[in-house]
């Protein structure tokens, strides 16, 4: 008999698409969005024929799914995960550019905390090796502050963690099969 | 009837069923499943058919068309294309072949007590 699909149901494949939706992201756009697109009509079909939860169990979890279809799509090869370098690199920077500025100011907090009116320059050199130098000026209490910025060291760090964390090593690897095959 | 049988097993010739299910008739991801379930593989998930057949479509063996559906948004209809039937051609001498190694193998049969190594 077949089953009435109801809000909750499409409620629930739309859950399982959207986190199949979110582990693809290495695919290309358009592949992307034609497995979202199939794998929602596959499961609507599935669900009138056996009922959601039956449908969702023989679909199997989505990121066992997800990564078939990067193996379908790319094949067995170790491959880098740019979206993951990119997050990343974009979100870490923001909490570690984050964290460096509360440390300068919290210099800048310590200064007025001794002195409620002080006036002068007074310099931090920064976190060791991570930090540039922080100066503050005051002038009666009020102060501004220039510096702080990453070293070139903290960028390099940086770097060489989101090449380990996005596996982009994998990239030269791709490129030499990818030479050979057109070569072939 | 549906057994048990080695989910890698079955994974190994998936491709070439699929070939053949395609070749008989054209089908959409679901209706594959369901055909696969109704020769007695019931034990094939979905989970495992979808990447597969966009394996194949990526491999250029079969090809996809959108066909609308009375029931919601259009379906992808998947058919085999010349290289498919190649593949399937090849594929299933190669299986034909294997079969008959391992079939006379294993009917053979089996003594009471190992033959002992000298």
């Amino acid at each position: 008999m077949p089953h009435t699909m109801t809000l909750l149901d499409r409620m629930r494949i739309e859950r399982l698409v959207w986190a199949l939706d979110q582990r693809l992201y290495d695919l290309p756009r358009q592949s992307r969005i034609a497995k979202r697109r199939e794998v929602r009509e596959n499961l609507r079909a599935a669900t009138i024929d056996v009922g959601t939860t039956t449908a969702l169990r023989n679909l199997g979890n989505s990121r066992q799914l997800a990564a078939e279809y990067r193996v379908a799509e790319f094949g067995d090869e170790a491959r880098p995960s740019w979206i993951t370098a990119a997050l990343f690199f974009l979100t870490g920077s923001l909490f570690f550019t984050a964290f460096l500025g509360e440390a300068a100011s919290a210099f800048g907090d310590g200064i007025k905390a001794v002195n409620p009116n002080a006036t002068g320059t007074f310099t931090w050199t920064g976190i060791r090796y991570l930090q540039d130098t922080v100066t503050y000026t005051f002038a009666d209490g009020k102060g501004s502050s220039v510096g702080g910025a990453w070293t070139p060291l903290a960028w390099l760090l940086w770097v060489v963690a989101t090449v380990l964390v996005g596996r982009l090593w994998r990239v030269a690897s791709v490129w030499r099969r990818r030479r050979t095959r057109h070569s072939a | 009837m549906t057994s048990a049988r080695d989910p890698q097993l079955l994974k190994g010739v998936l491709s070439l069923l699929l070939l053949q299910l395609l070749a008989e008739q054209e089908s959409y991801g679901y209706q594959v499943v369901q055909r696969l379930h109704e020769i007695g593989l019931g034990d094939i998930l979905e989970g495992t058919v979808y990447p597969a057949l966009s394996r194949l479509e990526r491999e250029g063996r079969v090809s996809a068309r959108l066909v609308s559906s009375n029931a919601g948004p259009a379906r992808k209809y998947y058919r085999l294309t010349d290289a498919g039937y190649d593949a399937l051609a090849t594929g299933t001498a190669s299986w034909a072949s294997l079969a008959d190694v391992v079939s006379s193998v294993l009917n053979r049969p089996i003594p009471a007590e190992p033959i002992q190594g000298s």
